[in-house]
């Protein structure tokens, strides 16, 4: 993938103009570290930074159609591209580049053609001959994108705030799963599929199904002409990743260029559970393992980068990030290009703690669909720019269209947590690739609860940052707090200390509503926080708050919902429950 | 290598000093894309950014003695580390990192180790149990090295201009080959050879005896445990690297763990004479060969970036960076970290066309002496600057201490070109490696005349670099020039034009005071112009304002020196000239 940059209609074709445009493009450099484009046509300006994953020879962009009328500029991959170049037998391809199929996709379809691409991308289409453009993003929003409008009457596109905030008097996140066309002058949704709607599905739980659904996201997402690897946190979703790569390695091309030996890699404080965790599974997968340590003190030190680089004032992201910001920028340094990681599990089957404590199928349902379409805010934009920041990608393949469909078209009752059945959160999951015989994961891996992210790497990391706001940050700081940040007013010292540095770089109010806020517990939606009248007493965003939920819902050691501050470590308290027969495959 | 900043006593140790210390470090993060460190001791700061070729794993920097009570952030590669840590056998070493000798050295020895590092490297190595501190750089300047003075008394190091020009009231290139010790407050050069002098030498050239040294020269370089390439312009410098490099490539550990193969890259326009002599020469060796293309587009595009990395308004050495700047961006997405190139042999060897025009022998030395001094200002800055842009080292083996002490023991008689005699430039070095039996290069290759590098990537490049200065640069702007830039005023639309860009991205005097400037021909310095009468008439500072010299010289083609520069715009190279015999190696 790549950073990819559009000013359209501008007014002003001007060396002044073309350097400028050259310059904010360069604020991207970090997204496609391997080359660069710019074309001008007129007033408008296609900028390019190229991550070179597929075709590195001669895929550089911008692209174009046969005679050059159409002119992309893309972030994106294409998984269906071979699929698609047959269908557009009469076209001749400039390049063997996934993303070149878009111009002629236009060529042949107009605007229809985005619910075509089988991948995630965002881009900009520039046909020279009525002058008129189309931008689009990915169905979940994978990939990062910003629009802008000028004084001037320009729209400009980004795919980081910071290569528009400065010249757009007004910009926002492009909204996943739209296009905007210049014809229209606004946003369409072109991602329609039935979960959209939020009414409750019944089909019945096939756990093939699932399961072959999944597995079908993860091959296709090994499609590179460069080296790879996996991150692996030693949860589930992570574990079954690397399990579903390993097992399926050696038949792709990949492995022909790069070996079969599949690399995986983990971030921790030296000690960390999830190191642990990650090792042993590294251990059963038979993968290369690499496990980078890092200090609170490097985390701190790296704060202010992180939030530069993810454009989010959101305390449970930045926590989040930068553990996944120190390991990529040790994984780029091996030479690895891109790897492929577990976000969006928790999303779709509700494995977030705070589950436990939804009322109904239908809540549950709700919450994990509204979860879903916020993931761009959240855990889309940390894997995408944490890693983007040293020129690595990260491919998610729980976010596939195809699996998605599949995944929320089961009746949630299945999805529903149920201790006393056996049922932990992603039971559905966990159940779709529990085989006997040739066994994904061994059964207490496939079985276990794990730390959420952040305390995953390490119980300090939290309390080194809160300890660290709390210094920084002064009891009369905070009293003027709201009259300084009227809108998403900090509450915390923390969330403070991360707001002031994000004014810093990122002054303009548009940019202060990019990031969402409101009520939430534990990583829910504001609406969840309504499932325990308790929670919106606790303004601690991460995980731990809903331990309480956790220990009190189930063991009784807990009694007032009070509790839920109070204990500073998640101990996964579950024994690894039997669940009956398993599926044979 | 890697990007070192240090503040050295500020007074200050509050966290907003920290963290702005960590965010000029950043400005340093294209040369150590791989890790970065800070260390801190009070109001003494001492950053890395890391670009790890030897011990990626474990070599991360600062480095420390065994107490930690010594720390080093350094910006190099000691060669002869192995040798130093056997004659430290009492030390413990942290990491298997090559400059980790450094701080052992320093404990073993006081400030007097520094002449024992055979290497390149800039360090600064803080003492913590007296607070004293020493900074370093190597003997020519191979690495880049900045000094400032803050108005709070502190001292401030950095391997680019931009880590430290915004916060110092006065700053300035650190001295090549010097050190400078907060005990004394005043540099100290430890770089003493016999050369220094410009004492006229006397050894007879003994051909096998320079060959020796070069090869050792090229070998002891090829230490890495990561994958790595050969600069190929096609040339003889470039060629002979290539032919000894891959020649004892598989005796090395490199190639156990890269492979015996060569990769050569070369940058050029279209059909440009480099891209074919480099083939040629790659083609004979067998080394897998990189052509990159660029089209001038390209290359104004990218002038800003440029001059923002290598930090000068020097036209030739802008002219030569930008093909060098774009490579270096493509060879490091091919996941190649480091290259070895040919800069420093036309000084040591008087390669320049205009010494052609060198009166006498004495004359022809100093001109060589005086060439190396300065190189640090030209080649040097360009070849590290252009490739730590993307992360990418240059190896220099031209720049080796020992190889330059032999081949400035030569008598200059041998280096004195007479055509009639059959010694074209650098005939001591042709000479040196015309091996009959196992040929290093083809006859016609070594005693080949090549394009100045500018011209060689092809003739339109500077042509188009006039043309577009000439666009952007009015003949008004012209008038003033005396006026708003006092010092070296540019006397060309070009140079005024990157004068401008440099200006823009360093305002202070300090910065315009850093680069060199007066009467040049041809790359000559100001005392090599009074050679010929009528060079002090042209103003055009590349290769091509010396053909005239050449042709007039020899050829008696054109009458007047001058009249006949300004006619070629191109230089044909001449046909091979018989040498007499060949050296039996």
């Amino acid at each position: 993938m790549c950073g990819i940059l559009a000013v359209l209609g501008c007014s002003d074709d001007s060396q002044a103009k073309r350097v400028r445009v050259l310059e904010l493009s360069r604020r991207l450099k970090h997204r496609g570290p391997d080359w660069s484009g710019l074309h001008q046509y007129g007033d408008n300006y296609l900028a390019h930074q190229r991550l070179a994953i597929v075709d590195p020879a001669s895929g550089d962009q911008p692209l174009y159609n046969e005679d050059k009328s159409i002119v992309v500029t893309v972030n994106g991959e294409i998984y269906n591209h071979e699929e698609l170049r047959k269908q557009l037998s009469n076209h001749t391809f400039r390049t063997e580049c996934d993303c070149d199929v878009i111009a002629h996709l236009y060529e042949e379809h107009g605007e229809g053609f985005v619910d075509m691409l089988d991948g995630i991308f965002s881009f900009v289409l520039l046909d020279t001959r009525d002058n008129s453009f189309l931008v689009a993003r990915d169905a979940i929003g994978v990939t990062s994108l910003y629009i802008g409008y000028g004084l001037d009457g320009s729209v400009w596109i980004a795919s980081e705030l910071k290569g528009l905030n400065d010249d757009c008097e007004h910009f926002e996140t492009f909204p996943p799963g739209h296009l905007y066309s210049s014809k229209d002058r606004e946003f369409r949704r072109w991602y329609n599929p039935p979960w959209f709607s939020e009414a409750i599905p019944s089909a019945p739980y096939d756990p093939l199904a699932l399961r072959n659904a999944f597995e079908k996201a993860v091959v296709k997402r090994l499609m590179t002409d460069v080296p790879f690897g996996v991150l692996l946190s030693g949860g589930l979703d992570s574990s079954l990743v690397a399990a579903i790569t390993a097992r399926h390695l050696a038949g792709t091309k990949a492995a022909k260029q790069w070996g079969a030996k599949l690399h995986s890699f983990c971030v921790g404080l030296k000690g960390a559970p999830d190191l642990r965790a990650a090792k042993e599974v590294a251990d059963y997968l038979g993968t290369v393992h690499h496990e980078f340590h890092f200090t609170v003190q490097d985390g701190i030190d790296a704060i202010e980068d992180v939030i530069y680089h993810i454009e989010t004032y959101d305390v449970t992201t930045i926590r989040a990030s930068t553990p996944m910001f120190l390991m990529s920028r040790k994984i780029k340094s091996l030479g690895v290009k891109w790897v492929i990681s577990g976000e969006g599990s928790d999303e779709i089957f509700g494995g977030y703690l705070y589950f436990h404590k939804a009322p109904n199928k239908e809540e549950f349902h709700q919450e994990t669909c509204r979860k879903i379409k916020a993931l761009h805010k959240y855990d889309c934009l940390r894997a995408n720019k944490s890693t983007y920041a040293w020129g690595l990608e990260a491919r998610v393949p729980f976010l596939d269209k195809e699996f998605i469909n599949v995944a929320m078209n089961i009746d949630p009752e299945y999805k529903l947590i149920k201790p006393e059945e056996g049922r932990i959160e992603k039971w559905v999951l966990r159940k779709a690739f529990d085989d006997e015989e040739h066994p994904y994961l061994p059964k207490h891996i496939l079985y276990r609860q794990k730390e959420q992210f952040s305390d995953g790497v390490g119980y300090s990391w939290i309390d080194g940052l809160k300890a660290h706001a709390a210094k920084h940050v002064t009891d009369k700081m905070m009293l003027n707090a709201a009259n300084i940040f009227p809108h998403n007013t900090p509450n915390t010292k923390e969330a403070y200390y991360y707001r002031m540095i994000f004014e810093r770089f990122f002054p303009q109010n548009s940019a202060t509503l990019t990031v969402p806020g409101g009520a939430s517990v534990a990583c829910s939606t504001a609406k969840a926080v309504e499932w325990d009248a308790a929670w919106s007493n606790n303004l601690d965003p991460s995980g731990r708050a809903a331990l309480g939920v956790h220990n009190s819902a189930y063991e009784n050691q807990i009694n007032s919902a009070k509790a839920a501050a109070g204990p500073e470590k998640i101990i996964p308290k579950m024994e690894v429950s039997p669940l009956g027969v398993a599926i044979q495959s």
